[in-house]
């Protein structure tokens, strides 16, 4: 035996009606050291080996009252004794039936008269047998426990494992946060603005509109709701500096004209979105009281232009907001829905807005594609991850062009910056957790292994190539078009 | 062109207008208004008005514009033109760059968007002031 046996601590009921037998059976096996109870009957046998932990029974066969077979049946029927081993004891001269010993959950027998050595061997053996199985039975409990800690273990990582994408999702937020609360303040400062303006404005010519369409003979009138008219239609989308070469333009026409104050009325008609063809206003501009009909032009266009801006406005800050929540969703479900890849990136490109303004030229490239059964959610981190690396390794100057392609039933989404690429050697590595060229504290490695992550469960496939001046991510993605089946 | 000139930067055009429109009514014709949509756009403009003669005496700026932030405008302007006063309206505080313009651009006032009229006003003018 390789396991240390506990032989001293051995439990053995010897079980015989013939108290003669039964003292030398208890004295044999109490001189080994074993701690031995002896029983008369089997009613007596079994309430023993009901009320102690017993590791062997030693079981005559001919008893009154209640054989060795019945009884062994009995204590293999109760859960409490099922487990302990029996050995029969028969006489020679007894009919034994083996196949009945072994069938009733007997695992061996000894005869009488008995050699001890045997006796002993025999106990020992099974002694071993049942301490092992006991063993057994042990590890198998606690392997059991482990397997459910293990399970519970794993359940744990997949909740932490979410909570890491989500939060490196909202680490990726806090860092747009200021420029997305530019984004919505700015427009809300112009909106403030136009309000406050329209209301002046309003109060302001309302009561003058009178006296003003009495003093105008009918062309001239006419002339003013004509500079009013060309006024409205405008659509300033001049830059400022357009505007200023045309004010210098009209400055210089207007003092041709011989009008006083040129640059005044220049600027005004700027404002008011009239650049040229002023011909049919020089009238109106030549009269004494012309500065005070402009104003009232100027005052009554300015209604138009306020409510433009803040139309503008307020389309531009609820598209930020709305890329926000979009970006901020979590969705608890699970399930893959129907989704425009276009509109994922049109949002994340609108938060970061911003940062690719006038120094970042953004190419799109895009092919008509099906909506594609996916994550939403989890793409956009994808194309958040991407293009944020994209525009670190730029600096937030260049070129970035994104490309939608599809080609059999692949969707391909490439992203290509103009910075100064990914070294060869590093390339393989990028997708590694925790991985990071950037200093300590700026970022948390995770970027990548998280967008590997999500790519794999859509499963697609994400690649990069990269030389100095062009690095292109490209994510291909299964489009799963799942037909409805009513 | 000897009137003084209130100078507006910010990459938003409608904030541009908004200002301009402001201020028109605010102060009318004593003095001109130029508009500009980033920082290098304002030093140009800078430069152009001082050669012909004229004087910029204020100046309102965004200070999150792509390129050159507005701090760092404030500051150059300063270098080469200290008695033009100078506001900063932003959308977005970066509280290092406000401090950062006190020091070395000696910034006047810094607003935050939405803004009030009655409050740019009223620090323009007590900017104005102070010349």
């Amino acid at each position: 035996m390789d396991e240390q046996l506990n032989q001293a601590a051995a439990n053995i009921l010897v079980v015989d009606d013939t108290p003669a037998n039964l003292r030398l059976l208890v004295g044999i096996l109490t001189e080994q050291g074993y701690t031995v109870r002896p029983a008369r009957d089997g009613f007596q046998a079994l309430s023993i080996a009901q009320g102690i932990p017993l590791d062997l029974i030693l079981l005559d066969i001919q008893m009154p009252q209640i054989d060795g077979y019945e009884v062994c049946s009995k204590l293999k029927a109760d859960e409490r004794t099922r487990h302990i081993p029996v050995i029969f004891i028969s006489a020679l001269s007894d009919v034994f039936d083996k196949v009945k010993a072994f069938g009733v959950g007997g695992v061996d027998y000894i005869t009488k008269p008995f050699q001890v050595e045997e006796v002993l061997a025999r106990v020992e053996t099974h002694l071993a047998l049942q301490y092992l199985q006991k063993s057994l039975r042990a590890k198998n409990e606690d392997l059991g426990k482990t397997n459910e800690q293990l399970a519970t273990t794993l359940q744990q990582l997949k909740a932490t494992q979410d909570e890491l994408i989500q939060s490196e999702k909202m680490a990726a937020l806090g860092q747009l946060i200021a420029g997305v609360a530019h984004e919505i303040n700015t427009p809300l400062g112009a909106i403030r603005s136009s309000a406050g303006s329209i209301s002046k404005f309003l109060g302001q010519t309302l009561e003058k509109l009178p006296d003003l369409f009495q003093s105008l003979s009918r062309e001239e009138a006419h002339n003013f709701l004509a500079l009013l008219q060309q006024s409205l239609q405008g659509e300033s989308t001049f830059s400022a500096k357009e505007e200023r070469q045309f004010k210098r333009a009209l400055i210089r026409q207007l003092e041709e004209k011989g009008i006083e104050n040129a640059d005044i009325f220049a600027d005004t008609l700027i404002d008011m979105g009239i650049y040229h063809e002023i011909g049919p206003f020089l009238s109106l501009l030549k009269r004494p009281d012309s500065k005070h009909l402009l104003e009232i032009a100027y005052k009554l266009s300015g209604l138009h232009r306020g409510t433009q801006t803040i139309n503008l406005a307020t389309e531009r800050a609820s598209k930020v907001v709305f890329a926000l929540k979009t970006y901020a969703r979590y969705d608890q479900s699970g399930e893959m829905v129907l989704a425009n890849l276009a509109e994922g990136i049109e949002t994340v490109l609108t938060l970061y807005q911003n940062q690719l303004k006038n120094s970042v030229n953004v190419v799109r490239n895009y092919t008509e594609l099906p909506p594609l059964l996916c994550y939403p959610d989890e793409l956009n981190q994808v194309w958040t991850n991407i293009i944020h690396n994209a525009l670190q390794a730029m600096n937030y100057e260049g070129t970035l062009i994104i490309d939608i392609a599809q080609q059999d039933q692949q969707a391909y989404i490439s992203i290509t910056d103009s910075g100064q690429g990914i070294p060869e050697y590093i390339q393989s590595k990028i997708f590694e957790p925790f991985f990071t060229t950037k200093p300590s504290g700026e970022g948390s490695g995770l970027g990548l292994d998280i967008v590997k992550k999500i790519i794999d469960k859509h499963r697609g496939r994400v690649e990069v190539t990269s030389i100095p001046g062009k690095t292109t991510f490209t994510v291909s993605l299964p489009i799963n078009i799942k037909e409805e089946t009513q | 062109m000897s009137k003084p000139v209130i100078l507006c930067v910010d990459d938003e055009k409608v904030v541009l207008k908004s200002l301009k429109t402001q201020l028109k009514e605010a102060f009318g014709d004593a003095y001109f208004y130029e508009l500009a949509e980033d920082a290098d756009e304002a030093l140009e403009l800078i430069h152009e008005v001082w050669e012909d003669e004229s004087s910029i005496i204020l100046i309102v700026s965004d200070w999150l514009m792509p390129g050159m932030k507005g701090d760092e405008f404030l500051t150059r302007v300063h270098k080469e033109f200290p008695s033009i006063i100078k506001i900063m309206l932003t959308g977005q505080a970066d509280e290092l760059a406000i401090e950062r313009a006190k020091e070395q651009a000696n910034l006047h006032q810094c607003l935050y968007k939405p803004w009030s009229e009655e409050e740019l006003v009223a620090t323009i003018k007590s900017g104005l002031a102070q010349r």
